[in-house]
């Protein structure tokens, strides 16, 4: 298949008053055409920063170095703000988490849905309007020419997401980045939002960036997934290879440290100790040694080199190593 | 089994939201009807949506609101209705843990001082509290040197460790965790809830463990309630609620919790639910639930089913 995103190398750090936060530190990675990946990690571990970078949406003080982001055989490093704002909405649509501050309270569903439509695609007013009834069917919002006389306060959580992921596809999108798409939403509400966008992705062929924290939404939507860590990946994989064959101790952690709904309640939780590093100074070597319970010498010293497991497998792992002790999972 | 720490009856809690047109005052039915029973060291998990109540019911029993109607018997006494004074002592063996600990920790005040609080105002010497502590600090894992530290030096479980050690420092029977770990991250809460089934396991609390994650209640409680638009509409121990769910809404809200394992995300068969959940002002008669249920039946919109036993030990509200 071919790569519709391809980031090689990419380093974001934001200089702040007291020092440099190095939020990325390396990170290379595509995205096919059609496929949804998914992008977990916790708070600090630089997966949002990693897509607002590729989408150059990070404020002036922040230094983004990338070998390359290629986006549909355009390298985006060499364009300037006006050509990849020309390209936002109408090639990458984003997603945001929380739909009541990414919406503009002061304006109607209308004239937020219209705007990419009439801005990129050059619709008239009448032939704008017609498309965002069109869309408002297809993220299944009921009555929707009475919604797009509405105000954003005037819409529960679960619709505004709906308009979110509207506007977000009015263009017809080669991709969409949803950044936590349902974490401010309760389950019933998330199942919905899945849903819609699993039948999106098939019916438009849309590549999805799923970012999250929720290792059960990841499972239900994506099919290759890349573990943060500390501005780094730790481990990439098919979902089958990140859930049944993991490599990574974090990898390990993360799935020991939930509680599973088949799993005997008696059972006690793994949880990984200590706390993630402060990206302020972040460790020598491996982000997760102070953390790791298999923690060598050498992961204090060095950067654990990329290992390649499959073709769509790879760890960043110093037990990888020939010479390393071998190490099963627990739990 | 042992006689119940709590008994909740018929607890009901209206806040009055603004006029309707003819000057009639509107209710906001946070919670109504609710009864239930919590059992000295036992962990009772409290399930539902925003919106349901839940978050309501545990502030009211630990009295920060006082009821609109029905009773809450602490050890056989009716605390519902006692006035701010009488309420005291009781309130010394209740405590809350709250959802975010950026919140509800005071930044001014050092570690020491904030988890020397409640004892400082119910007059305990100051050697004792510091002894005091001391000891608590080390029962939730934090070090000696943290105690003249503020707030904004720790992370958020460090601050929930915090949190937790404030609430111990009265020595409660029984604890309120209102949502205690969703504002961490997920390698944080197994610490956090971990340390919460050990602190039961050596002093006996009883817990009453609100949360929207059912997978980690289903971990933490030994019974669980599901709550809907302020009525509870199934209650039963854990492994019977999520083995033998009844009610339509306990089985669409566990089906849409999403199951970290991909084979099985792809065989599970999701009820989604249509619409969103109603506003509790003013609701109509009958079943909460009639609105979104797909087994509604006639009966299901006039007569608000009651509930009842299924099982033992199982409770329902449904007319089906």
């Amino acid at each position: 298949m071919d790569k519709l995103l391809e980031v090689k190398n990419l380093t974001t750090s934001f200089r702040i008053g007291v020092g440099t936060v190095q939020a990325v530190r390396g990170v290379s990675f595509h995205v096919d055409q059609g496929e949804s990946i998914g992008i977990v990690g916790e708070s600090g571990s630089g997966k949002s920063v990693t897509m607002l970078s590729v989408m150059g949406l990070l404020p002036n003080y922040a230094d983004i170095s990338a070998e390359s982001i290629r986006f549909d055989g355009r390298e985006l490093t060499q364009m300037g703000p006006k050509a990849l704002r020309a390209m936002h909405g109408r090639e990458i649509g984003m997603i945001f988490q929380d739909p009541m501050t990414s919406l503009n309270p002061l304006f109607t569903v209308e004239s937020q849905l219209t705007e990419p439509l009439r801005n990129h695609m050059k619709l008239n007013r009448a032939e704008a309007r017609a498309k965002a009834l069109e869309l408002l069917r297809q993220v299944e919002i009921p009555n929707p020419e009475a919604r797009l006389r509405q105000y954003p306060h005037e819409l529960s959580g679960g619709l505004r997401q709906r308009v979110m992921i509207a506007i977000a596809i009015a263009c017809s999108p080669k991709m969409v980045i949803a950044d936590e798409p349902t974490t401010a939403l309760d389950v019933t509400i998330q199942a919905q939002i899945l849903d819609l966008l699993n039948h999106l992705r098939h019916s438009t062929k849309t590549s999805i960036i799923m970012i999250t924290h929720d290792l059960g939404v990841i499972a239900s939507m994506c099919s290759r997934i890349l573990v943060m860590y500390g501005g780094t990946i730790a481990e990439e994989g098919t979902a089958r290879e990140i859930f049944y064959a993991p490599r990574h101790p974090y990898t390990w952690g993360l799935l020991n440290s939930i509680p599973k709904l088949t799993d005997s309640p008696d059972e006690k939780l793994i949880p990984i100790k200590g706390t993630p590093p402060d990206m302020l100074m972040p460790p020598k070597g491996c982000p997760f040694a102070p953390r790791c319970r298999y923690c060598m010498p050498v992961c204090r010293e060095y950067m654990p080199p990329r290992t390649v497991l499959t073709d769509t497998h790879a760890v960043s792992c110093h037990l990888m190593h020939p010479k390393a002790p071998k190490i099963e999972r627990e739990g | 089994m042992a006689s119940p720490l709590i008994e909740v009856r018929s607890l009901k809690m209206y806040f009055p939201v603004g006029l309707s047109l003819f000057g009639r005052r509107k209710l906001l039915k946070a919670v109504d009807d609710v009864s239930f029973d919590l059992y000295p060291g036992e962990t009772f998990g409290l399930v539902g949506e925003s919106g349901c109540g839940k978050t309501t019911v545990g502030r009211t029993l630990v009295r920060l609101y006082r009821p609109t109607g029905g009773q809450i018997l602490y050890q056989g006494t009716d605390i519902a209705n006692l006035d701010e004074k009488a309420v005291l002592p009781y309130r010394r063996k209740m405590q809350m843990i709250f959802q975010d600990p950026y919140a509800s920790l005071n930044p001014r005040m050092t570690v020491s001082s904030i988890i020397g609080e409640p004892m400082r105002l119910q007059g305990m010497p100051q050697a004792e509290i510091t002894a005091r502590v001391a000891e608590l600090v080390e029962q939730v894992g934090l070090k000696k040197d943290h105690l003249n530290r503020y707030p904004h030096e720790f992370s958020g479980g460090q601050r929930q460790r915090i949190g937790i050690a404030r609430s111990l420092a009265m020595r409660p029977e029984f604890i309120v965790c209102d949502e205690p770990i969703s504002a961490l991250d997920v390698s944080i809460q197994a610490q956090v809830i971990n340390m919460l089934e050990e602190l039961q396991d050596s002093l006996g609390i009883t817990y009453l463990f609100v949360s929207h994650d059912l997978s980690m209640v289903r971990h933490i409680s030994h019974r669980v309630g599901v709550m809907y638009l302020g009525h509870m509409v199934e209650l039963a121990s854990a492994e019977e609620l999520y083995s033998n769910m009844q009610h339509p809404y306990t089985q669409a809200l566990m089906s849409a919790v999403p199951i970290a394992d991909p084979d099985l995300a792809q065989q599970a068969n999701r009820i989604v639910l249509q619409g969103d959940v109603p506003q509790p002002i003013d609701p109509p008669p009958g079943c909460p639930f009639a609105s979104r249920c797909r087994y509604c039946k006639p009966v299901c919109t006039e007569v608000n089913p009651e509930m009842r036993e299924v099982a033992p030990g199982h409770f329902l509200a449904c007319h089906l």
